[in-house]
């Protein structure tokens, strides 16, 4: 069984980020970057199917700069068995990001391709759905819990939907994305930091993908959301109802 | 001297940092300070097992990692940031390395494989600590009198409880008048040795937790001087406030090099480690002292409550400060040393003339 999984470079969501004045970007200077928590997850989920099923191949993609060898050291270090980077500057908008995992599939023929729900970056949430739709597999999306039947042809994915959970069965090979509640990720151990120094890490530039790498969306500008107002405090619970009836028009 | 720590260390204090900000956290460190037989304690201890941390100084053929002090020195300050309860420093960075440089493999393969695993926890009792910290959970106690070195098993070990003003280092007297030689592992010249060498390294580790403990008191003091209002703006934009949190802060980065050249002095086995150590265990005392006065004075009435979380980390730093040997004993070593011309006189690059 081969497991392929998406690793994306993003900011530390514990550091405070701040746009640049002309909004054409965000501060970078001494911005730590991690792995993004979606895809941890994702890496984390993988390797508890190697070890809950008998052994299995997990394999991590990163499309990017040579700094996402960071990232990619990391789920090494974690447990991943190798990494491939796709070598590309500057930003990549997510449907590229598709196409060159869609290319990577056609190649590597995993059976299960695991990414994050989403990267808490751009919050864009589509790369999983898109290239499902490329690759003609079903899709669980937002898994909450995974089971592979015994004889790993199929899986179970429970899925967090408005409302309530939903089981969605799928045959493998298949796309899954992983959600907050899925797993809790390991930290690395150091005897894993030390393993990984010596596991496979292979580098291919993007163009050598031979895909359509036609830019379709424009980053115009970026602004920080507006400050948080202070609240309001109200003195009976009737004058609450009026305000949300009247005000808020939330009831 | 290059003190530049590798991609693989920071990536490991990464690991370590991160595993005690999800599970070390201030309500967790609360809850175990209660008698050590709380299974709640070898959860934590067998979570930052499961990283390596105790088993770096082990030898490969006892389920080691046969590292030293500037691979262990990192996790060692995380430790002293998360104010992780339990005898990591004794275990790891003293018993450990005792046990090795003992070279006796059948004590090592039934006591260090164990400790590798954090099934197994070590204590070392030193002449330079009066009462032993946390003796109430380990495993096993190494113990140097005069000039040998008893091991006793747990069982075999007699604890009084001893008031202590941090209840996450539980303070213990050890009556250790049943020893013999069933229990002595070493004597004469090899037994003081290793004795010399736990009290290098068990104020080393201090020191690396002292200063995990000074750099998290003041994060606190200044995350707590950005949100605390006075006058209509953060306490923080007020000098004697920002004054007095960057002269600690100052003391801190004077603390880390004088560190990290005793971990690196302590690794190469150089003629200076003892002095090394013992500058950069009362820098890093020096450090923490003042960083929790300072931090006392920047929170005010409020810091001295029980509710607040700075009193875990102030108690710590005033426990470490004496903890294998006091500033003040410390100095003294490092004065021997310059005055016997064993060691360089030295500090921040200064020679002495």
């Amino acid at each position: 069984m081969k497991i392929l999984v998406a690793v994306k470079r993003v900011p530390d969501p514990n550091a405070t980020i701040k746009v640049r004045p002309d909004g054409t970007g965000i501060v970078t200077d001494n911005l730590k970057y991690v792995v993004n928590p979606f895809c941890e997850i994702a890496i984390e989920e993988a390797l508890r199917i190697k070890e809950n099923h008998g052994g299995a191949e997990v394999v991590l993609v990163s499309v990017g700069e040579q700094v996402c060898q960071e990232q990619l050291r990391t789920g090494l270090a974690m447990g991943a068995d190798r990494a491939i980077l796709v070598l590309q500057d500057g930003d990549v908008e997510p449907v590229i990001v598709a196409r060159a995992l869609a290319k990577l599939v056609e190649q590597e023929q995993p059976d299960i391709v695991m990414l994050g729900k989403q990267a808490i970056d751009d919050d864009s949430n589509v790369v999983g759905q898109m290239l499902a739709e490329m690759l003609g597999w079903g899709q669980g999306t937002f898994a909450s819990e995974v089971k592979l039947s015994e004889d790993k042809s199929s899986a179970v994915v429970t899925r967090e939907v408005d409302g309530g959970l939903e089981d969605v069965e799928m045959p493998l090979p298949a796309i899954i994305t992983a959600d907050l509640r899925l797993n809790e990720p390991r930290y690395a151990s150091l005897p894993g930091i030390m393993k990984a120094r010596k596991k496979e890490l292979k580098e291919i530039p993007l163009g050598d993908l031979g895909i359509d790498q036609s830019v379709q969306v424009k980053v115009h500008k970026l602004s920080p959301p507006p400050e948080r107002q202070a609240g309001k405090k109200v003195e009976t619970v009737q004058e609450l109802v009026d305000l949300l009836h009247t005000e808020a028009k939330v009831i | 001297m290059d003190f530049t720590f590798s991609e693989d260390h920071a990536m490991f204090r990464d690991s370590v940092r991160g595993l005690l900000e999800r599970e070390c956290t201030p309500e967790r460190v609360r809850t175990l300070w209660q008698p050590s037989d709380s299974p709640g304690s070898r959860v934590l201890w067998g979570k930052l097992a499961e990283l390596g941390i105790f088993g770096m100084m082990a030898p490969e053929n006892a389920g080691g990692l046969a590292m030293n002090e500037v691979d262990l020195v990192l996790p060692l300050i995380e430790t002293g940031r998360a104010a992780f309860p339990g005898p990591v420093v004794e275990c790891a960075a003293v018993a450990v390395p005792a046990l090795r440089d003992l070279g006796d493999e059948a004590l090592q393969e039934l006591w260090l494989a164990g400790v590798a695993s954090g099934d197994t926890i070590l204590g070392f009792a030193h002449a330079a600590n009066n009462l032993v910290a946390d003796a109430d959970v380990v495993d096993a106690l190494l113990v140097g009198q005069g000039s040998e070195l008893h091991l006793f098993p747990s069982d075999q070990l007699s604890l009084t409880h001893q008031p202590a003003n941090d209840p996450g280092r539980r303070l213990f007297k050890v009556d250790v008048s049943s020893g013999s030689a069933d229990t002595r592992i070493a004597g004469g010249q090899a037994a003081s040795s290793l004795i010399a060498d736990a009290l290098d390294r068990g104020a080393f580790g201090t020191a690396a937790q002292l200063v995990g403990v000074a750099q998290q008191l003041v994060d606190i003091a200044v995350t707590y001087a950005t949100q605390r209002e006075q006058f209509g703006k953060p306490i923080g934009s007020f000098q004697a406030i920002k004054h007095a949190l960057a002269t600690v802060q100052v003391k801190i980065e004077f603390a880390k090099p004088l560190l990290y050249r005793a971990a690196n002095s302590l690794a190469t086995r150089a003629d200076t480690r003892s002095a090394d150590v013992s500058q950069a265990k009362a820098g890093a005392g020096e450090a923490a002292t003042a960083a929790a006065k300072t931090s006392l004075q920047v929170h005010g009435a409020i810091g001295y409550t029980w509710e607040c979380d700075l009193q875990i980390w102030m108690k710590r730093a005033w426990s470490l400060d004496l903890a294998w040997g006091s500033a003040a004993f410390h100095r003294g070593r490092v004065a021997d040393a310059i005055i016997d011309g064993s060691s360089p006189a030295r500090s921040f690059g200064f020679e002495a003339r």
